[in-house]
């Protein structure tokens, strides 16, 4: 009996502290950090494109896909948004406005500068691989979401979220071709892709600069989990189910290789 | 003498002003309305304030060949607003050159409650909309970015454009608001099934008109539903694939079978004057019409469940639905000043 009594004892602080931990954790759980409009630091995000190892150059050189196919890339963009930096605490610090376009072609697209990051120490970087889906039912829009930037689909509305084009003698094509637009908002058929990223105590000081360089790797385009046969998958240019599978293989072609401290 | 010539000039120019004063494209009134008894609008005005300079603006654009690559096709080169900014007589609309599309192109009117745009329902949204017809190769051919750099060149559009949005850099942006200012205000609401339905003084339907009414209620009503005569599904109709155009509609956008040879359901507001009829344009009269639903409806697993059942119609039911169907032709929208075209003045 007193056993009993003892373990429903502890049961019941068991239940109590559980509950009480679940209280914290929801009222802590990503919300904004509040900042002193002096106590706040910008971080610099590069972007280096490669093909494995190698760095992505367009037009010219050739690559090797998971499938041991040689490959030429052509074009390549692709939609950061909604960048979000985790505290140890689980509070965030979210760019407002947060939509940003990668062109290969386009060297200042590389680098993201985001500014009013609270100083601390950050665990956790967070993005989206495309547009959400509030943002692709707004109607016109503009900077990098300006249907002039060759990422809107016009006759089935919405934003393309990543672009690979380029040839290879394996693609059964006029020029050996191949083009994938990946996007689609809709279920079944939604492309967009959450990426969290580990940062280690990434430090954030009031008025300096922090560097995280993300290495982008568009051989994952073809590699997991879906093995990509460009004699059969090379023209990928709408909402399916194509569309989904590569839009998961490109969902680890980021990776954080190396943070600089504030300076 | 002298003084008496002075007094007429001065009544002249009075008058001069005053029928000024009278002409619409001076400042047309462009307050949106909601008719009573009708759904709140889905197109989101918060985004979009109207303004007289922005409807102005996107008059303007309508009306301009300048969208096309060629400077010879506008919008209201396919959407007149005689026949409710539909391409009357044709069964699918040219664009560039004389190439012909695959649709019919669509009437335009109280685009405000339109859920989604496009026959097949691609388009999410009223802004987004002529984005299609400005760059498909069939229309007008051009690329988004060199009208927007056509219009940068232009001092006037300078001038409309600032006037209307107060930034001195066009955007592909502006010119989709603009173009939505002026199109969201095509209100169709004025039709003597309107004035019967409001009661108003003078108006009342015959006695063939209320059986056309009766007709309709029962037999065309859940698709086309009243006030707006559509409720903005979309539906396999019962149309035979043409196996030349081999549209599959809904399909095409989804990648669902069970979309296929599903369309939108258009308003059957003036649709006395908007022939031809269906996507393709492929019924020249309303008889044509109303047999297909009698007589023509092809059954698939697709077919909307409300054509499942055959629909029986005697010729005098037939004749008074045609009657009932004149009735939503609104001649105040059809011939509504505000509207017209003003590029040259």
């Amino acid at each position: 009996m007193n056993v009993l009594k003892k373990y429903s004892t502890i049961n019941y602080g068991i239940a109590l502290l559980f509950s009480v931990w679940c209280c914290y954790s929801f009222t802590n759980a990503q919300k904004p950090i509040t900042a002193k409009k002096n106590d706040q630091g910008k971080i610099i995000l590069k972007l280096n494109l490669v093909f494995n190892e190698q760095a992505l150059l367009l037009g010219n050189k050739a690559y090797i896909n998971a499938s041991g196919d040689s490959l030429i890339v052509d074009e390549f963009k692709c939609y950061i948004s909604t960048l979000r930096f985790f505290n140890s605490k689980n509070q965030v610090s979210s760019e407002p406005n947060s939509y940003h376009l990668i062109n290969a072609e386009d060297s200042s697209s590389l680098t993201i500068s985001v500014t009013k990051i609270p100083a601390g120490n950050y665990i956790g970087l967070n993005f989206n691989i495309g547009i959400d889906s509030t943002t692709s039912v707004s109607g016109a829009l503009d900077g990098a979401l300006d249907p002039t930037k060759g990422m809107f689909w016009a006759w089935n509305t919405g934003y393309i979220a990543a672009k690979l084009q380029g040839r290879s003698k394996k693609c059964n094509t006029l020029h050996h071709a191949f083009e994938y637009h990946i996007g689609g908002y809709l279920q079944p058929y939604h492309a967009l892709r959450n990426i969290d990223l580990k940062l280690q105590n990434l430090k954030v000081e009031s008025g300096k600069t922090t560097v995280i360089e993300l290495k982008v790797d568009v051989a994952e385009w073809f590699k997991t989990p879906y093995l990509i046969d460009l004699s059969k998958t090379n023209n990928v240019v709408l909402p399916n189910k194509e569309a989904i599978t590569i839009a998961t293989n490109y969902s680890d072609m980021f990776s954080v290789s190396k943070t600089r401290d504030p300076f | 003498m002298k003084r008496k010539k002075k007094h007429i000039g001065f009544a002249l120019l009075t008058a001069i002003l005053g029928m000024l004063s009278f002409m619409p494209n001076r400042e047309p009134d462009i307050k949106f309305v909601i008719p009573k008894g009708w759904p709140k609008p889905v197109y989101n005005f918060a985004g979009n304030t109207l303004t007289t300079n922005g409807f102005k603006l996107g008059r303007a654009l309508f009306f301009d060949p300048l969208l096309s690559r060629d400077s010879s096709t506008s919008c209201s080169s396919c959407h007149l607003q005689f026949t409710a900014f539909t391409h009357v007589d044709h069964s699918l609309s040219h664009g560039i050159n004389g190439l012909k599309g695959t649709r019919n192109s669509s009437t335009l009117f109280n685009l405000a409650w339109n859920t989604s745009f496009m026959w097949d329902g691609g388009v999410n949204h009223l802004e987004m909309q002529p984005i299609n017809p400005i760059t498909n190769p069939v229309e007008m051919d051009s690329k988004l970015e060199d009208v927007i750099l056509k219009l940068n060149h232009s001092p006037h559009y300078k001038k409309l454009f600032y006037s209307a949005f107060q930034d001195s850099v066009i955007t592909s942006k502006y010119l989709f608001k603009a173009l939505a200012q002026f199109t969201v205000m095509f209100e169709s609401y004025n039709s003597k099934y309107d004035k019967v339905s409001r009661k108003e003084k003078g108006f009342e339907f015959t006695a063939e008109e209320q059986k056309g009414y009766a007709i309709f209620q029962k037999n065309c009503n859940t698709c086309h539903a009243e006030p707006l005569f559509t409720n903005h599904t979309l539906k396999n109709n019962g149309l035979a694939l043409d196996p030349e155009l081999n549209d599959v509609g809904r399909m095409k956008i989804t990648q669902n079978r069970e979309d296929s040879l599903k369309f939108k359901v258009p308003s059957l507001r003036n649709i006395t004057v908007s022939a031809p009829y269906m996507h393709d344009g492929r019924f020249r009269n309303l008889d044509q019409v109303i047999s297909h639903y009698t007589d023509g409806i092809i059954h698939s697993s697709t077919l909307a469940t409300e054509l499942k059942q055959k629909i029986s119609l005697s010729a005098e039911d037939k004749k008074n639905l045609i009657l009932f169907l004149n009735t939503l032709t609104d001649k105040e929208f059809l011939f509504d000043m505000r509207f017209r075209n003003y590029l040259n003045n």
